[in-house]
Formats: structure tokens, C-alpha cells, sequence
């Protein structure tokens, strides 16, 4: 194992024990703030996997972020006290007796137009399952179009973008199913074999720092296989890769799929810490803001896209906590960005390469230097022949 | 019917209008600019500030408009978007931080807010801008009573395209642009000055975004970040219309336009604008080079 092989591990392996070693130093309100940290780094990922890896600069990851927020929101909306209490033995979502007919029956089959759409959603796993496999089959779908379609650079932003708020025009517009621009709010507790997770609780905070160790640690397999190779290949020059004989396509629709389940699944984790899920999800400036944590992490890194984009959120609230600087802090951010865009293209993680890299040459010209002078011309000579 | 098609018209003429600055700039020069909606707000507001400060008529603002926006786009060229040439999606992400700075500089009066000074006109809140009256009320057409003031954005939109046609067809300037378009290496192998002309044609469209916000100021409030959305509508129209097709960009404005509007008719105006975005996707996906576009970079 050489010497930049090692200090990677390291950084992983110090990145997640502090991972562990956060709720030394926080309560439990801060924790939940760390656990929303967290949430963004795991998005901060997703969007270095796709961009640094495929070429592929998603500007509408927001989408698939959303999508699984949604499906998880949707179960635990009707877990919630108050969907229990609306006159009716099942639940019913209360925004859903809001929008219906006065002559509506009170049952989640037809109390609105669609809302049948919730029934499955009774069960709390089909919430779960629904949070990974909608991204899944959007993003499968998605690429398999755009890609099979040798659409590529700035034409996939493009669609990505326009599709996300095409979504978020439909999830406000189908206000009946949806709640609309309120989005879900007022939702139940996550529960695991009758444990709640409280959102202000030590244990959330595991199961979110869990779950970013394990994506982490997959995406750095992930990255290492050969598939990963292939796809890099195919981000430097698509054409070469295709007369090798590569399915492109696949490729780069297997990654983005990759990419919005880790999406999906961190929407999923957002909505049982924040306990809300909004169509803000899926606002252009929430999409382009994740590019901007990956960018400042660093765009072909996937823990520094991850520490990025934790690093920003955690300056952010520090920021905001004066209320003069909110606006201030805005206008930093702006100027931070054009800045490593010009000066910093490949982000921190990039500088730390560069150390690391000017780390080994070092070591290898000590070690070069050593061996030259402690055997003699002669046995170099041999060992030449 | 006639009234669907005049609001789809007035629709696209707005879009028209946003567009053209983005057409060249994309176009000539492969620049992605996130920056030109917030040409549009800085437009708005000369209109706001120069009624306020220098009690200027509606259309005296026209014109200082289109010289602020054009120098702060000469800036944004020199000091930003010159060392990302040929880099199209770093150009995307470097301006939208820029976007981001100028929306902050409006909202904290650039900076002064903190020091408790307070400049009218700026700040975080919303403006209005009255529309002269010679352009309030109804215009009588063909049998039909015409919102004046949509009459005139068409009117100015079809100017400015023309202006702007003429350019980049009558004049040796836009010979040199077309020729950037086509092949920057090669223009610049034919002795075209392209850094000069690319400074120049940055600076015109977003002096067509500065005028659009002038137009823009009369039906929407202005606020700092009116710019966003516009920006988003103007691109897909010109990815749509065809990457430096000034003719695409023509008629894809007026196609998404009227769809809009027919849409709407039939349903709403949220359902419109989502029905716009698919039809910009099919678009992309079946046609990536657009609706019509020249061979380029």
C-alpha cells in the first residue's frame, strides 16, 4: 500500500470516528442540527459521484432529494396524532379534509381526487421502500433516455434542471394529494420495532451518521472498482470509450442511479430529523446550492464534497446567528464560489491531493536519496544486468 | 381566440426579450450566464432609482439601463468570465455565484445598510414602477381591445430584435461575431481581435437583459431576486431554439410562448409553465443541437 493509498484511509477513518465522537460535545438540540449536517454531506456526495466521476453535473438532484422525502414523509404524516383524530378509524392526513368536497366520504380512497395514492403509504415500510425506489426508476428512466440519446455536458444539466421544476410545478399544483406549496408538516415519529426515533435524540443522530459512514464507505468501493475506471474513461473521452467496445449508456445510467438513491435516501433521513417536507426540496437554489458545497469540497472528491458541504452549513449557522449577517453571509458565499471556481476548480479536496501528492513525492526522493547513497555503484550496475 | 394568441404573443415577446442577450452571449461566445437575470433586476431598478433620484420619465430609463447593465457586464467579462473560456460549465457555476453577489449588493444597498445608511429605492423590499399613461389603457386592433402596455413590450421586443439582427448581419462587427460563432480559433487565425469582440458582445446582451428589465419593471414588482426564475425561462428558450441561432431563439420563444398561453386556457397557469418544461425536454432529447443551429464549438 502506498504512502497516498494510506493517508486516504486515514482521512476516512478519522472522518468517521468524529463522526462518532460529536454527540461528546452537543446536546440534543445540537444534535439534531449536526444530524442535518450530515444529511447535506451525504448530498454533497451524491453530487460528486455523478460530477467528478461521470462528467455529469446533476442540476437537479433536488429532485430525487425531494422525491424520497416525500415518500417518507407521506408515511409518517399518517402516523402522525392528528391524522388518527379526523373522525375517521383509518387516518386521514388533515390538509386532505381542508381540500375536499364537503360530501366527501372520510376515507383515504376518495376524500380528495388521488388521495387513494396514499393507501399503501399506511405502512410505514412502504414509505421506506418507496424513498429509494422512486428515485431509482426516475433516475433509471432518466438516464437511459438522456444517455442512450448521447446527450451529454451541459445538455443533461439542462434537462435535469428543467425537470426538477417541472416536478415541483406538478407537487404544487396537485395541492389535494400534496398540500401544495405548505408541503407536509405535522408528521409522527419514525418507529422501529416500537422504538420511536426522536428527532432530538442521540439515537438519530446515530442512525444519520451511520447511514453517511456506510454511503461513504460504499461510495469509496464504488469508486475503486473497475466500473469506476470505465466511467472515467468515458467522462474523458466518450468516444474512445465506445469504439473500446464499453456500454456507455449503462455506465453512466448505473452511476446516476446510484447517485439518486443515495439522494433519495438522504431526503428520506432529512424528513425524520426536520420533520417536515416542502417543495423548497426541489427548488432550483437548493439543487445548484448542493453543487456549490460539492465545488468548495471538491467536485471529484467524495469526502471532500462530503466535508464541503458540512463545513459550509456549519459556518452558515454560525454565520446566521447575527441577524445583520444572514444577508452578508449570502453575498460570502457568492464571492467564495466565483473565487474556487477560478482559482480552486478542484476544491479542498483538491489541495489535499496536491499535499499529499507533494507528500510522496517528498518521501520518494528521501527514499531515492538514501538507497543512491548507501549502496555502492557497483550493485546498481549488477542489478541493472 | 385572437385574445389567446395576443397574451401568448405578449408571453413570448417577454421571453423574446430575455433570451436574445442570452442567445449571443451563449451562442458567440459559450458562455453560460446565470448572471442575466440579475441584468434584468438591475434594470428594473435604474427604472425605480431613476424615477426616485433623478425623476426621470419610463423611457428615459431605456437607455441608462441598457449603458449600467452593459458596463457591469464589460466588468463581469474582464475580471471573471475571460479566464473561463471553453470551460461552459464552470462558466454556469462562476456566474451564478455572481448572481448571488449582485442580488446580496441590491438587498444590503451594496454593503451601506450596515453602516445604517439607507438609499431609497434599494434594500431588501419591493418596488413598484408606474407605467406612463400614455401606456395605461387599451389599444383598439383588428376588432380587439389590446392591453396597451403589452402592445408596447412587442413593440420594443421587435425592435430590438431587429437592432440586433442588423448587427450581427449589416454591420463588419457582427461579421466578426458570426465568425467567433462558427470558429473562434479560426476568426482569431483571420486577425478577428475575438478577447475585444467577446468583451463587446458580453457587454451588448447584457445590455438587452438591462432593457428587458425596464420592460419587466412595468407589470411585475421588482425585487432582488425577480431575476432567478427569468433566467431559467430565457435559457430554455435558447437551448431550445438552438445554441447561436438567433432565429431559433426567435421562434422557440414564440412556440413556448403560445403553448403557455393555450395551456393555461385550458387548465392554469402553474400547469402551463410545467407543460412548458416538458415540451423543452422532448425537445433537448430528441433534437440536442435544437430546433435549429449552425455547426459551432
Amino acid at each position: 500500500m502506498d504512502l497516498k493509498r494510506k493517508l486516504q484511509l486515514a482521512a476516512y477513518a478519522l472522518f468517521i470516528l468524529s463522526l462518532f465522537a460529536v454527540p461528546l460535545f452537543t446536546d440534543d438540540f445540537g444534535l439534531n442540527r449536526a444530524s442535518k449536517y450530515l444529511v447535506y454531506g451525504m448530498l454533497g456526495l451524491s453530487i460528486a459521484l455523478t460530477w467528478g466521476y461521470a462528467g455529469v453535473l446533476n442540476l437537479g438532484q433536488g429532485l430525487f432529494f425531494g422525491l424520497g422525502a416525500y415518500m417518507m414523509a407521506m408515511s409518517l404524516k399518517l402516523m402522525s396524532p392528528t391524522s388518527l383524530a379526523q373522525g375517521s378509524d383509518k387516518p386521514i392526513p388533515d390538509f386532505m379534509l381542508w381540500n375536499a368536497e364537503p360530501d366527501a366520504p372520510i376515507e383515504l380512497c376518495c376524500i380528495t381526487p388521488g388521495s387513494y395514492l396514499w393507501i399503501p403509504f399506511q405502512d410505514q415500510w412502504f414509505g421506506v421502500a418507496m424513498g429509494i425506489v422512486v428515485p431509482v426508476v426516475v433516475a433509471g428512466l432518466l438516464g437511459a433516455l438522456v444517455f442512450k440519446n448521447r446527450i451529454s455536458g451541459v445538455f443533461v444539466s439542462i434537462i435535469t434542471l428543467a425537470l426538477v421544476l417541472l416536478v415541483r410545478l406538478i407537487v404544487i399544483d396537485a395541492q389535494p394529494v400534496t398540500n401544495g406549496f405548505n408541503g407536509l408538516t405535522d408528521l409522527g415519529f419514525f418507529t422501529v420495532f416500537g422504538y420511536e426515533f426522536d428527532p432530538y435524540s442521540r439515537e438519530m443522530y446515530y442512525l444519520v451518521a451511520v447511514s453517511l459512514a456506510f454511503v461513504l464507505v460504499a461510495g469509496r468501493l464504488l469508486a475503486d472498482t473497475r466500473a469506476s475506471l470505465i466511467l472515467q474513461a468515458i467522462r474523458d473521452d466518450q468516444q474512445r470509450a465506445r469504439h473500446l467496445g464499453f456500454d456507455v449508456p449503462l455506465y453512466q445510467t448505473f452511476f446516476f442511479v446510484v447517485s439518486a438513491a443515495i439522494a433519495g435516501y438522504a431526503g428520506m433521513l432529512f424528513v425524520l430529523v426536520s420533520e417536515f417536507a416542502s417543495p423548497t426540496f426541489m427548488d432550483l437554489s437548493f439543487s445548484v446550492t448542493m453543487v456549490v458545497w460539492a465545488a468548495v469540497g471538491g467536485r471529484s472528491s467524495l469526502l471532500g464534497a462530503c466535508i464541503g458541504a458540512i463545513l459550509i452549513n456549519v459556518i452558515e449557522s454560525q454565520v446566521s446567528e447575527t441577524e445583520a449577517l444572514v444577508d452578508a453571509w449570502k453575498a460570502i458565499i457568492g464571492l467564495i464560489f466565483v473565487l474556487v471556481v477560478l482559482f480552486l476548480p478542484r476544491g479542498l479536496g483538491g489541495l489535499a491531493h496536491d499535499f499529499v501528492d507533494w507528500l510522496a513525492r517528498r518521501d520518494r526522493e528521501k527514499a531515492h536519496g538514501l538507497a543512491a547513497s548507501s549502496s555502492s555503484p557497483e550493485r546498481e550496475v549488477k542489478q541493472d544486468v | 381566440m385572437a385574445e389567446v394568441l395576443f397574451i401568448g404573443l405578449s408571453l413570448s415577446s417577454i421571453l423574446l426579450l430575455i433570451a436574445l442577450g442570452l442567445a449571443i452571449t451563449y451562442g458567440a461566445m459559450g458562455v453560460i450566464n446565470m448572471a442575466h437575470g440579475d441584468m434584468v433586476m438591475i434594470g428594473a431598478y435604474v427604472t425605480v432609482m431613476s424615477k426616485i433620484w433623478l425623476d426621470l420619465s419610463f423611457f428615459a430609463a431605456i437607455p441608462i439601463a441598457f449603458f449600467v447593465t452593459a458596463l457591469i457586464g464589460l466588468v463581469i467579462e474582464r475580471l471573471v468570465v475571460r479566464r473561463l473560456y471553453g470551460r461552459l460549465l464552470d462558466t454556469l457555476l462562476a456566474t451564478w455565484g455572481i448572481s448571488i453577489l449582485l442580488q446580496q449588493s441590491i438587498r444590503l444597498e451594496f454593503g451601506l445598510s450596515f453602516f445604517g445608511i439607507n438609499i431609497e429605492g434599494l434594500g431588501p423590499g419591493l418596488q413598484n414602477v408606474s407605467v406612463p399613461s400614455v401606456l395605461q389603457g387599451t389599444v383598439h386592433v383588428a376588432g380587439t381591445d389590446l392591453n396597451a402596455y403589452r402592445v408596447f413590450i412587442i413593440a420594443v421586443t421587435a425592435v430590438l430584435t431587429l437592432v440586433t439582427w442588423a448587427i450581427l448581419y449589416r454591420t463588419s462587427f457582427g461579421v466578426q461575431v458570426r465568425a467567433i460563432i462558427r470558429n473562434p480559433q479560426m476568426a482569431a487565425a483571420c486577425g478577428i481581435d475575438v478577447k475585444r469582440v467577446n468583451a463587446l458582445t458580453f457587454a451588448f446582451g447584457s445590455g438587452l437583459a438591462g432593457v428587458a428589465g425596464v420592460m419587466m419593471s412595468g407589470f411585475k414588482t421588482v425585487f432582488p431576486d425577480m431575476g432567478s426564475t427569468l433566467v431559467v425561462d430565457g435559457f430554455l428558450v435558447v437551448v431550445a431554439g438552438g445554441v447561436g441561432s438567433i432565429y431559433g431563439t426567435i421562434l422557440a420563444s414564440g412556440l413556448l410562448g403560445e403553448i403557455n398561453a393555450l395551456v393555461a386556457l385550458f387548465s392554469n397557469d402553474i400547469i402551463a409553465r410545467a407543460v412548458v418544461f416538458a415540451v423543452v425536454i422532448a425537445v433537448i432529447v430528441l433534437k440536442p443541437k435544437g430546433l435549429f443551429s449552425f455547426k459551432g464549438r
